[in-house]
């Protein structure tokens, strides 16, 4: 390096650094406010999180489980279409996941349809409204529809009150009341809050009482009753079929519902994006050669 | 070739154009990167106008319609996903080049005389832009478009005597509807065009005056520039290598981070959302509209006077600063207040995203007062800017004579 680019280097330098101070400063500014504020600010309505879960289809790189989306498929055809519609995929689609035109073709007329037609619920939206109160949402968008994406749906689909918890509660809502041990006891099993106890009789009674109470919906309890048990739906791949598997298969194959161009998405951006890695080498050497004029 | 060209320019001089408009048009040598964020601003628009101009041959402005139609843009039509994602992350990115272009401008002292209409032709780009931006979040007619519309459209009632029927003239009707989801097209479809034409009228008053420059300085010296062909046009498409990697990992690899989740659900008027969050771009006029909540029935309208305020007083900033130095890298005073105003919005923002009741610290601090301090920041940076200049507070550091 002659001097002159000596100098010019350490002004660089001198100006990179001036830069990244900016930069911190306005960091810590902004991580000292997220930190004052306790979780989200939003968090009153009182909802748990759900758990991230590991889907292989998430990522640069993630893929499609395809033994996964079938039998995904079978449960949102055989379970969930009972009072959801899927209705921006058509039976016909269900193809692309590997299903014969055969297997397809007796999908939709096992529902009653043809395979031309829109995966669309057999129940009649004002006979659903008056036996839920509301009429059940239509699926094909659920995932990306709710905070929380893929994991939310699957926390509502196993977070709902089993034996056990509905025995917890029955116990500690025996004598009428709950001791600070117990509020704790609840608080970690159902994923409530324990600092107000009143409110957590409250849920424990409606639970008791046969409303559908589950730990990830905002305000705990809502109009559909648990759509998942063990075995609900047959494999014919030899998969077991528990509850925590069904519901994974099912988030699986609606994630692939919400976009089923994803895949295509995500091949075609790694191209982009190194062609464009390139290009940008490329135009920098350029201006690198084009500036070396200029002092 | 060159009989071709002197037929052409004796009819029209493309050559001269090009002449004193790029391959000698003088530009300070000294430029940073942060005046690539104009060229990024136009390189987007483009894009906008491109990816609009097909997803308006596959959309319909239909209140029982559109919300499909856009689930089918995104899975039927050819690369209609692409569209829609390049479109909807576009809109993001437009703003925060363009917020970066207008920071600079103000850091640089780039609204200074001679440059006056160069600055407010920027803001007009600017104002229409959040009007195009807003009408175009309504048209995929989810549950986040129709209360976003809702809300802000209701902001016209604030108008003292006309106010309410202007809100039914705005929507057509007495609720958002149909009628405002068509009008709102033909809008969003037009105001794009407006911007272009306001953009050339932008370059026109830059090309008469010229760039600013980081030292903020007049160029007397011929050494000083050089011609904007070559060395800024590589120097430009540089940087849009850099910003269409980034903009691309968005559009393939996140292209949900920016929007709702609220709005994959389609539009309900019997249902109003949990919380209703304007698109991040809006968040600190937001935030400002919110804060004036002291003033009974009076508090509506002074908090739309108060957000509308904060881009107006845009337009007078080059008439309160009065130092006799342009750039801020000379004005210890100024650089400090800039870098509060620039804090102050990112937390105006953050108060906006925010329930208008929440609290920090277990309830010891409710945000509204965090807001209201940090919308008379805002304020304040404008006013405190005046002060130290026109009652020469600020001491200056020796300016370069020359780049």
């Amino acid at each position: 390096m002659n001097c002159q680019e000596v100098i010019k280097f350490r002004s660089v330098v001198k100006r990179v650094s001036r830069m990244v101070r900016s930069a911190a400063v306005l960091l810590v500014a902004a991580a000292s406010l997220t930190a004052a504020v306790p979780g989200d600010a939003q968090a009153s309505s009182g909802a748990a999180v759900p758990p991230k879960q590991p889907w292989s289809f998430l990522g640069v790189f993630g893929q499609f489980d395809q033994a996964a989306l079938k039998r995904g498929a079978q449960v949102a055809v055989q379970s969930c279409l009972t009072c959801h519609s899927i209705k921006y995929i058509k039976f016909d689609q269900l193809r692309q996941l590997g299903f014969s035109e055969l297997e397809v073709k007796a999908m939709a007329e096992g529902t009653g349809r043809t395979k031309k037609d829109p995966l669309t619920s057999s129940m009649d939206p004002t006979a659903a409204k008056e036996s839920f109160g509301v009429v059940p949402p239509d699926l094909s968008l659920i995932t990306k529809a709710r905070k929380g994406y893929e994991d939310y749906v699957y926390g509502i689909l196993v977070g709902y009150a089993s034996d056990s918890d509905l025995a917890l509660a029955n116990r500690v809502m025996a004598d009428g009341k709950i001791g600070a041990e117990e509020a704790k006891e609840v608080a970690s099993a159902l994923l409530l809050d324990g600092h107000y106890p009143d409110k957590m009789a409250e849920t424990l009674k409606r639970m008791i009482g046969g409303e559908n109470f589950n730990r990830y919906f905002p305000g705990n309890f809502f109009a559909m009753p648990q759509p998942l048990m063990d075995g609900a739906v047959a494999y014919t791949d030899g998969t077991e079929n528990s509850k925590v598997q069904l519901a994974r298969d099912v988030v699986t194959f609606l994630a692939w519902a919400a976009e089923p161009t994803q895949m295509e998405r995500k091949s075609l951006g790694i191209k982009v994006i190194l062609y464009l890695v390139v290009l940008t080498i490329m135009l920098y050497a350029v201006k690198r050669r084009i500036w070396a004029k200029v002092h | 070739m060159s009989k071709i060209m002197e037929w052409v320019d004796a009819r029209l001089p493309v050559t001269e154009l090009l002449k004193s408009q790029a391959t000698e048009y003088p530009t300070p040598k000294n430029l940073n990167y942060w005046w690539n964020f104009g060229s990024l601003a136009l390189l987007v628009l483009i894009i906008m106008i491109a990816t609009g101009l097909f997803l308006a041959m596959h959309y319909k402005a239909d209140a029982n319609q559109s919300f499909d139609v856009v689930e089918h843009i995104m899975r039927d039509v050819n690369y209609g996903w692409l569209l829609r994602y390049a479109h909807a992350n576009g809109a993001s990115f437009f703003f925060m080049v363009v917020y970066v272009h207008i920071l600079r401008g103000m850091y640089y002292g780039s609204y200074r005389q001679p440059r006056e209409i160069l600055w407010w032709f920027g803001i007009i780009i600017f104002f229409m832009m959040m009007g195009t931006a807003f009408m175009g979040y309504v048209l995929p007619w989810g549950q986040m478009s129709y209360w976003g519309a809702a809300v802000i459209t209701n902001l016209m009632s604030a108008i003292p005597v006309i106010g309410e029927d202007l809100v039914v003239w705005i929507w057509g009707g007495f609720s958002v509807g149909d009628p405002t989801l068509n009008r709102f097209f033909a809008l969003h479809f037009l105001l794009p065009l407006v911007i272009f034409g306001v953009v050339i009228l932008h370059l026109w008053a830059l090309h008469a005056v010229h760039s600013n420059n980081p030292d903020g300085i007049d160029l007397h010296d011929a050494k000083d520039s050089i011609p904007f062909h070559p060395y800024y046009t590589i120097k430009d498409f540089y940087g849009y290598g850099i910003f269409m990697i980034i903009f691309c990992i968005f559009v393939f690899y996140a292209p949900n981070f920016f929007l709702e989740p609220d709005n994959y659900i389609p539009a309900n008027p019997m249902q109003t959302p949990a919380h209703i969050v304007p698109e991040w771009y809006f968040l600190p006029f937001y935030a400002i509209l919110r804060s004036i909540d002291f003033l009974g029935s009076f508090s509506k309208l002074a908090g739309v006077l108060a957000m509308v305020g904060a881009i107006m007083i845009l337009f007078v900033l080059p008439f309160l600063d009065r130092s006799p130095v342009r750039s801020f890298r000379y004005r210890p005073l100024s650089k400090q207040l800039f870098w509060i105003f620039v804090v102050d919005c990112i937390v105006l923002g953050w108060v906006g995203y925010n329930p208008a009741d929440a609290t920090i610290f277990n309830g010891a601090l409710p945000l509204i007062i965090i807001g209201r301090t940090c919308t008379a920041i805002y304020f304040g940076y404008f006013f405190l800017l005046w002060a130290i200049t026109a009652l020469d507070i600020e001491k200056h550091q020796p300016v370069p004579k020359s780049i």
